[in-house]
């Protein structure tokens, strides 16, 4: 068993599933559930392809960091293809193919090979957002992605061009070796900006506003949680193994991710739409995980990516289940959704209070722990604007939640099945969990991404 | 030289798509961004009086050859910029199915 099989039997399956359609949401499942059984077996190291020895052939690595990416990607999909199954069931194939690009990005430590996964799970992107029935804001999403990732290509021919290899750690140990940063502004700003599209920064991501703030119950939770993980764990090992920015460089994207916080979270503020509110609150935490890479607060971006994933999954099912179900995701519109529905309640409001960062949440532990590590490194402004955005977050939040609890004359009747409140249930009780109970998170640290250790120890 | 010329058709690319609010238009300005791409990728791999990376009778060892990989990646780029010219027009045909209309602007829905 290798972890090729990640990404060639989803893309297998695919095709398969194309000539059987009634069972190609059963054969996601499976496929999904092999992966995640396949991982759980799978030893660490490098996987080699077609017999080319390093730097010569296509590799992929398998290490921790990769292996929480795919493990939190793989359930993830399996959960949201699981509770649409009868909705979006004719999706199923696209998913597949999401599937097989997103794990060969998260593995693949080829830079063109990267490119080549990016635009696989560009495509199935896409075609993901086809399910809101906005074409326009599809196609606005498209030319912004194709876009993004030919300037991403665009940095990595001009790396091509300078070092003469395409496999990352080799051009870690080559540029280590040039020294030179100044020459490497342009295309890493490039690749930057790629990255930066997909990752929903600021100010690459006016697509974010007609593809989330139209979303339904899967195109929702794939675009805040699977997409939104799998570009940052990605984003995190490029920014801390290959662009380790300095310079006017890291100033430039320190200012620019400062920016998308605070203007995330004073968007979301002024939006009176319950979905816009949760997307502007994406924005926001993208970009402050990216600043924890920039940073080298590794581990507890990694955790502050999980734990988003995850509370962005129950907040966007449950929002957009309300949305079909009343026609509106105004937030005037949906007074008292929580009335009827105690369980759903208590589940979204753990995990709003989690991307606050309020105690007793996992999201509290997070952010006290990267805040004394930005402390450690003197990024006093960076502490201050965090908690800025952290004091806006707090108001939209707790205002966004007193109006979905109280009801008014109006009832408002959604239906959520014992699927939906079984996850729901589930992810609050894991945000709970490791809120009171931190230890097991102290287990790992900052070298989970191995990608260095191989360029220092070969 | 070949290569400002690469550079120059990607910026008139990207001038036309952030120009342009005509979805035909819009395409077509992302054909030419990545042909633009495409050209610089491939002036990576040229050296000067060197023949195709090819061992013959007559080109052998001590023959100056090109770079045969930017060759290679050209051709995937140039694949994936077909599937996304296709999907692109399939999108646009929906836009039009839906508001009658190729243009932007004219659509009545928030981007």
């Amino acid at each position: 068993m290798s972890a090729i099989l990640l990404v060639a039997v989803p893309l297998l399956a695919a095709f398969i599933a194309i000539l059987v359609k009634k069972f190609a949401s059963y054969i996601l499942l499976v496929v999904v559930l092999f992966n995640i059984i396949l991982l759980a077996t799978l030893p660490d190291g490098f996987v080699i392809i077609g017999g080319f020895n390093q730097p010569l052939g296509i590799t992929l690595l398998l290490d921790t960091y990769s292996r929480i990416a795919l493990i939190l990607i793989n359930v993830l999909i399996l959960v949201i293809a699981y509770l649409n199954i009868k909705k979006y069931g004719n999706y199923a194939n696209i998913l597949l193919i999401t599937v097989a690009g997103l794990n060969g990005l998260v593995l693949t430590n080829d830079l063109f090979n990267f490119f080549v996964f990016l635009e696989i799970s560009g495509i199935s992107a896409y075609l993901i957002t086809t399910s809101n029935k906005k074409p326009a804001s599809t196609f606005h999403y498209l030319v912004l992605g194709v876009v993004g990732s030919s300037l991403f290509l665009f940095g990595v021919i001009i790396l091509y061009s300078m070092f003469g290899t395409l496999n990352m750690v080799d051009m870690i140990h080559k540029i280590q070796a040039s020294n030179n940063y100044k020459e490497l502004i342009l295309p890493f700003l490039f690749m930057f900006i790629g990255l930066g599209v997909e990752a929903k920064l600021l100010p690459f991501n006016s697509w974010v506003r007609g593809v989330l703030g139209k979303s339904n119950t899967m195109s929702g939770p794939i675009f805040a949680s699977v997409y939104a993980a799998a570009i940052a764990f990605v984003l995190g090992r490029f920014i801390t193994n290959l662009f380790m920015f300095e310079g006017s460089l890291l100033v430039l994207v320190t200012v620019l991710l400062a920016f998308g916080i605070i203007l995330g979270d004073v968007m979301a503020f002024s939006s009176t739409k319950t979905r816009e509110i949760l997307m502007y609150s994406s924005i926001a935490q993208a970009s402050i995980i990216a600043l924890l890479f920039v940073n080298g607060v590794v581990i507890w971006a990694v955790y502050l990516i999980i734990a988003n994933a995850l509370s962005k999954t129950v907040l966007f099912l449950v929002i957009n289940k309300a949305n079909d179900d009343v026609g509106s995701d105004e937030i005037s519109k949906l007074k008292g959704l929580f009335s009827n529905n105690v369980i759903v309640g208590i589940a979204f409001t753990l995990s709003a209070l989690s991307v606050m960062g309020l105690p007793l949440l996992v999201g509290f532990v997070i952010k006290i722990n990267f805040l004394t590590e930005l402390a450690r490194n003197n990024q006093v402004w960076l502490i201050a604007v965090i908690l800025i955005a952290s004091i806006i977050e707090g108001i939209y939040f707790v205002r966004m939640l007193v109006k979905l609890w109280y009801k008014e004359n109006n009832t408002i009747n959604v239906k959520y099945n014992i699927s939906f409140k079984i996850v729901f249930v589930v992810i609050a009780l894991a945000l709970l969990t490791f809120g009171t109970y931190s230890t097991p998170l102290k287990q790992l640290d900052n070298q989970i991404d191995t990608v260095m250790e191989v360029v220092n120890n070969g | 030289m070949i290569q400002y010329a690469a550079i120059i058709l990607f910026v008139l690319g990207l001038y036309g798509l952030f120009t342009n609010r005509n979805v035909i238009k819009m395409i077509v300005s992302l054909n030419i961004m990545e042909l633009g791409l495409n050209i610089f990728i491939i002036s990576i791999g040229f050296t000067y009086d060197g023949v195709a990376p090819i061992i013959t009778s007559s080109n052998g060892v001590g023959s100056i050859f090109v770079d045969p990989l930017p060759q290679a990646l050209v051709l995937t780029a140039i694949v994936i910029g077909v599937g996304t010219t296709a999907l692109g027009l399939a999108f646009a045909k929906s836009i039009y199915k839906k508001y009658n209309t190729f243009e932007l602007g004219e659509v009545e829905e928030e981007l």
